[in-house]
């Protein structure tokens, strides 16, 4: 199967913040959790995915074709929805479908209706008059009605109740259900990525340092609680990151079975990806 | 290309309908005699010159841009949607023009020749500004480009006075030796010289669209 989308070597640079070979692959029929803190790089790999931004270096293919050379084939397969919905207030849900079934080779205006009536937006109410949640599920309507092979989502339940995410996840359940479905998922909302990402690529400050499938990090990471003097015996190398804290010290492990071994006498529970991100994001190298 | 004119239509359906009521209003005190066709022409030109402006406004507040820029349209479609919408909406106003013109010289209230060789000059100035005003939108915003918009539509007034004031006088004596076909024929050349500009501005528009990130 073709991998839905496959980044190499990207880089991009702003001067102050740099993107530096980033590279990670969502294979089809699955859903890629992009996570990382604010200003780590998320937002900028996603707009060189889309061409919004120039990069520098590396390359980019999605579903099989160059994402500059085969820019307007591929965005046909594309769905996106970002950080904000781009529709003018003074439009309404009906006037959508008028707008984007001649952009879209495979507009499905009964589709987009069925999404309408799915998410309950009224389509003739105005924009302007929705909620945020309404926003997004309106950009997500229109993302989903031209029958994408592939979503690109940046931020997309950020700010939402978890009624409303919760409805979303499950969307996005429903889509990936056929395999030849893939998504791209940025989020800061580590718990909905745990609820549905099958591989995590977590960015920090411009650099991939974890990528690969949830359930084998969820696995293999750990998270070791010890005192200042504990930490003191562990051999270099041994941990990854380590906070120190008043009440003791916290550790990231990149295999807890084999830290167990060595170590019997400190513990180690497995760690969440927001441990994983706290401690990666805010611990120190050993 | 459709959907994008389609939106500018569909968000500035409140202003094109405000615009139609005007001139409406025009057209009715046009036939009653009230207002000169010059005030309908005038009033053309003020549709022309705030439409551009007032539709990169709305994008700019929706930040539409970057959300069409995921369409698989391209950016010189992007930008050749705008170039179309403000063509298709100069035509419109000019064609509503055209027929208050025809009206009133059917009525006998004007001279038809005249009227149509305003209207023709009417819809190239229009197109000229557009011309200049629409990459100038596209480099620095709606915001920042209204200020040139009094720029290119009080420069040449000031410089044709200046050069009146200076000695320096048009010769269109030329036109009164023409006949009258012929001399519409070089009035028509206005908005067709316009529609060339309009061909480099959307050029030019493409290239400053190609260097921006969104």
């Amino acid at each position: 199967m073709t991998n839905s989308i496959e980044i190499q070597g990207l880089c991009k640079s702003y001067g102050d913040f740099a993107l530096r070979d980033v590279s990670f692959t969502l294979p089809g029929g699955a859903i890629l959790g992009l996570i990382g803190e604010n200003g780590a790089g998320k937002t900028t790999t996603i707009k060189c995915i889309l061409n919004l931004i120039r990069r520098d270096g590396g390359s980019i293919t999605l579903l099989g074709q160059d994402n500059l050379r085969q820019e307007r084939t591929i965005k046909e397969d594309v769905g996106v929805v970002l950080d904000e919905c781009f529709f003018h207030d003074s439009l309404r849900p009906k006037d959508i479908s008028a707008i984007l079934a001649p952009v879209y080779r495979d507009w499905d205006d009964g589709l987009f209706r069925d999404y309408l009536d799915k998410f309950k937006l009224p389509g003739n109410q105005f924009i302007k008059e929705f909620s945020r949640g309404m926003k997004m599920k309106l950009s997500l309507a229109a993302a989903l009605a031209h029958r994408p092979r592939l979503l690109i989502l940046d931020e997309a339940t950020a700010g939402l109740d978890p009624v409303v995410r919760d409805e979303i996840l499950d969307e996005f359940l429903g889509f990936i259900g056929d395999e030849e479905h893939s998504i791209l998922l940025s989020s800061h909302i580590i718990t909905d990525l745990e609820k549905v990402a099958d591989y995590i690529t977590y960015l920090h400050q411009g650099q991939v340092v974890l990528s690969g499938s949830k359930d084998a990090i969820l696995e293999r990471y750990g998270k070791v609680g010890c005192t200042a003097a504990q930490l003191e015996q562990i051999a270099p190398g041994g941990l990854l990151r380590v906070r120190k804290g008043p009440f003791g010290c916290e550790g990231l492990t990149a295999d807890r079975e084999a830290f167990r071994r060595v170590y019997p006498g400190l513990t180690v529970d497995p760690a969440s990806l927001e441990d994983i991100m706290l401690l990666i994001g805010k611990g120190e190298p050993v | 290309m459709i959907g994008l004119v389609w939106k500018d239509i569909l968000v500035m359906r409140k202003t094109l309908r405000a615009y139609a009521l005007f001139l409406a209003f025009y057209f009715i005190l046009g036939v009653m005699g009230a207002f000169d066709i010059s005030m309908v022409t005038a009033m053309l030109q003020v549709i022309l010159l705030m439409l551009p402006i007032s539709a990169f406004s709305y994008d700019e507040l929706a930040k539409w841009n970057r959300y069409a820029m995921t369409f698989p349209l391209g950016r010189r479609a992007v930008v050749g949607a705008r170039y179309l919408f403000c063509l298709l909406t100069a035509l419109f106003a000019n064609a509503c023009g055209l027929l208050i013109c025809v009206f009133t010289s059917l009525m006998g209230r004007s001279q038809l020749e005249e009227n149509l060789a305003t209207v023709l000059v009417s819809l190239g100035v229009g197109l000229f500004i557009v011309d200049i005003m629409l990459p100038l939108c596209y480099k620095l915003g709606a915001e920042r480009a209204r200020p040139y918009l009094y720029v290119v539509v009080f420069f040449p007034i000031i410089a044709l006075f200046l050069a009146s004031k200076l000695g320096f006088h048009m010769d269109l004596s030329f036109l009164e030796r023409m006949s009258t076909t012929s001399a519409l024929a070089v009035f028509a050349l206005v908005p067709l010289i316009a529609l060339v500009g309009a061909w480099l501005s959307w050029l030019v528009s493409c290239r400053i669209m190609a260097d921006k990130e969104f």
